[in-house]
């Protein structure tokens, strides 16, 4: 897959640091969370076995006072003319009656007497707000601990009914059980099916499904409509009857973990953030060393110039050397295009040697020419890059005339019209020569317009005034300075003030007006005869390869 | 001493055959209530947030209950058995958890019928000691009799129900009476001689006084339960038991 050198540091950055941060903060949340659930726990499992304990407290001292009860002088009584009159429905009837009475002033729910085997003799129990008397056929066997009757519960205890060291029979006595009554949570279980619960909102069912796993006489975990409780073993009763206490853990937890959950989402996403802006740092700092690299070249390929890079920017060791192995490539690469380059101004200074030489007026003209321009351009305060292009150009100017032939160059007076069209062509075909070669681009202006005129009156083109190039303008004076004042065949030169005069008189018509002005305020030996440089082409070379 | 005593009541009374029998009459005066209220509620009030009417007499004159509830009879003189022998024998009910009447005075050796008048059983019993008995159980419809061979106070109970309780007062002769309402009592037919008068409260106890019954008029005696005390008795009674004290 193709990447950016950013996107992939990003990444490998990034992500690792994410998946850590997220994974450590989580699996934190988890500890911290599992710690609080213990914690809660261990409070809850001691709050319900002291409300256990308060419990057996309170049934203790229920006990106590059932003692007073069942030393009821009456009671025993009652309890005699049963055993007397185990028939008679007045004797049952009659002690239906104490109980009611008893029970009334000790503010039972449920009173009942049984014979020393444990069967009912005589009962009452509340219906409405009336003690009434109990249909003996239909109570279970519990005589303490809870008592299933018509659907309803009762918490039930028993004591013995004693007449001289004799048992005669106990009384039970017994209050609705009511959940309501009780602050925490219960269920009343027997043989593993939900009697009551006073949980709100689930049902017995539920529970009972819930509760299925567990043991009965021990701490258990369930899940209950979706949410963690504990279940604790209150209190356990004959006949399979349990007080089960439960507990919703997750209730308990929840502020806590709400908290923890926030303070852990919070700090999560700091991490993640500090991550984020800490690998885009850290890719930045990677890749933009590499990038004002990549953008050097890039500047390179379009300009054609392999330029130094200033290693001191980078403090990156790699880049520095990625730099510097850079820069020796570029110093070699441009040492070699040098070469190459030299060696063509050489090849195309010996063939302008070679054009000059195919005739004896025309003998060192591109070299004079290259020298005046060189002067002119110098005092027309150039940059010295532009000097040196103006240089080569003029050395250049005149390569077209290798296509013309001979004859034509070599005429001895007036050229015919024909003649005159091929020796014009000479800017076109110098033009076509070095197009073709790399790096001689910016001598094709002088090559090609070094014969337009101010007025426009030139060719190839018939530019007008500064349309033409300034290598060109200024090649132009040059060239025609050299041609008036060198001997031909068929005349004799000009003289330097006559030339000049020729060339005050076209300025503003052939030449560029200010060029001109300049020429003519060149010091007069440089104009005349004595060469600036006495081997102009070898200091080039110099230059070139130095 | 007590032998001429005897002997001057014995002609008295032997006497009293042929004088003309004068009445003792007078009056009870009871200031303050004496009786707890017992309540008894019956069956169907039974019930939790019920009001439960207080018992007998909670609409009438406290005072006035007091007063009926008061017996007075002559003591120390024996009489025959009763000749109104054919009379039918006076009657406890247990009804509704009560005894009704709860203050019976019969003279000695009669009998009382107790017939059980509840749905339920009841167990009567007395541990007086001039009359001790215990009924055993039984049912609505039966009844039980008790003879009462000695004058005295019998508190009568049931074992089954603590709040039941009726009092028989077993005088030793047939002169006795209990007030009206309004506290009169008289005793009719009493052969003149000299007598010691009792008037007994269950709460306040007994009160005597000594009646002289002349020819051919009424003796009058009146009572004053419970007995103000004389403040110079009282002072005198806390000396002597300051007395006594330092003594020892």
């Amino acid at each position: 897959m193709k990447t950016h050198l950013r996107t992939r540091a990003f990444l490998l950055c990034f992500l690792p640091f994410a998946i850590l941060m997220t994974t450590s903060f989580w699996m934190i949340q988890r500890f911290v969370q599992a710690t609080v659930r213990e914690g809660l726990h261990t409070s809850l499992r001691e709050s319900q076995i002291a409300i256990a304990n308060i419990h057996a407290k309170g049934d203790l001292r229920n006990s106590r006072f059932l003692r007073i009860a069942g030393e009821n002088t009456a009671l025993k009584a009652g309890v005699e003319l049963l055993r007397q009159n185990p028939k008679s429905s007045d004797a049952r009837s009659t002690v239906e009656d104490q109980l009611r009475e008893l029970g009334e002033h000790m503010g039972f729910d449920f009173m009942l007497v049984s014979a020393p085997g444990g069967d009912p003799l005589a009962g009452v129990a509340r219906q409405g707000s009336q003690l009434v008397p109990l249909n003996l056929s239909n109570l279970d066997g519990n005589r303490s601990g809870f008592l299933l009757l018509d659907g309803r519960t009762f918490q039930v205890a028993s004591v013995p009914v004693d007449v001289n060291n004799e048992n005669i029979g106990s009384l039970t006595v017994g209050e609705f059980f009511d959940f309501s009554d009780l602050s925490t949570q219960v269920v009343l279980v027997r043989n593993g099916r939900v009697i009551e619960s006073n949980i709100p909102n689930v049902s017995s069912h539920d529970i009972e499904k819930a509760l299925t796993p567990c043991r009965p006489q021990a701490e258990c975990d369930l899940r209950l409509n979706g949410t963690n409780w504990i279940s604790l073993p209150m209190e356990s009763y004959g006949s399979g009857y349990a007080l089960l206490s439960l507990d919703n853990v997750d209730q308990a937890t929840r502020p806590i973990q709400a908290k923890l959950h926030k303070l852990f989402l919070q700090l999560a996403f700091a991490s993640v953030l500090i991550a984020l802006l800490c690998s885009l740092g850290s890719s930045t700092s990677i890749v933009n060393p590499i990038a004002a690299v990549v953008s050097h070249l890039r500047n390179a390929v379009s300009t054609g110039r392999l330029g130094e890079i200033e290693t001191q920017r980078s403090s990156i060791v790699e880049i520095q050397e990625l730099a510097h192995i850079y820069n020796e490539a570029a110093i070699s690469v441009q040492a070699a295009g040098q070469r190459l380059e030299s060696a063509y101004l050489q090849f195309v200074g010996s063939l302008a040697n070679a054009l000059d030489a195919r005739d004896q007026y025309t003998a060192g003209h591109s070299r004079r020419v290259s020298e005046l321009s060189c002067a002119l351009a110098t005092a027309l305060q150039m940059p010295p890059e532009d000097v040196e292009r103006v240089r080569i150009g003029a050395l250049l100017h005149d390569i077209g005339k290798i296509g013309v032939s001979d004859s034509v160059l070599q005429k001895p007076g007036r050229l015919t019209d024909d003649e005159f069209d091929q020796v014009k062509q000479h800017p076109v075909i110098g033009r076509r020569i070095l197009e073709g070669v790399q790096g001689f681009a910016e001598y094709l202006n002088a090559v090609e317009l070094h014969h337009e005129n101010w007025n426009g009156t030139g060719y190839p083109h018939g530019q007008r005034e500064t349309e033409t190039a300034i290598d060109a303008r200024i090649i132009h004076v040059a060239d025609a300075y050299d041609a008036m004042t060198t001997d031909r065949s068929y005349r004799q030169g000009m003289t330097h003030e006559k030339a000049l005069s020729i060339l005050i008189d076209n300025a503003g018509i052939q030449f560029d007006p200010e060029i001109v002005a300049t020429f003519v305020m060149l010091p007069r030996e440089i104009l005349t005869g004595q060469p600036l440089v006495e081997n102009s082409l070898q200091l080039m070379e110099e230059a070139l390869v130095g | 001493m007590r032998l001429r005593n005897l002997l001057l009541q014995c002609f008295i009374l032997a006497t009293a055959a042929y004088l003309p029998a004068q009445a003792i009459t007078g009056t009870i005066v009871i200031k303050r209530k004496l009786t707890r209220p017992n309540v008894t509620p019956n069956v169907s009030m039974y019930q939790r947030g019920t009001s439960v009417k207080l018992g007998r007499d909670s609409e009438q004159d406290p005072i006035a209950y007091e007063r009926s509830r008061v017996v007075i009879y002559l003591e120390g003189v024996a009489s025959g058995p009763r000749t109104t022998g054919d009379s039918p024998a006076p009657q406890v009910q247990q009804l509704d958890r009560r005894f009704i009447p709860d203050l019976v005075v019969v003279p000695v050796g009669s009998t009382v019928s107790f017939p059980n008048m509840d749905p339920i059983f009841h167990n009567i019993y007395s541990l007086s000691k001039p009359k001790s008995f215990d009924l055993g159980n039984y049912d609505k419809g039966q009844m039980r009799n008790v003879t009462f061979p000695k004058p005295g106070v019998v508190e009568i109970y049931c074992h089954l129900h603590p709040n039941m309780q009726a009092t028989v007062v077993v005088t030793p002769n047939r002169w006795f009476a209990r007030p009206d309402r309004s506290g009169q009592y008289r005793i009719a037919d009493v052969p003149p001689g000299q007598y010691t008068l009792v008037a007994w409260h269950k709460s306040a106890g007994f009160f005597r006084k000594s009646v002289v019954i002349g020819d051919g008029h009424d003796a009058t005696a009146d009572f004053f339960i419970p007995l103000d005390i004389d403040p110079n008795q009282e002072a005198r009674q806390a000396h002597d038991l300051e007395h006594n004290a330092g003594s020892r």
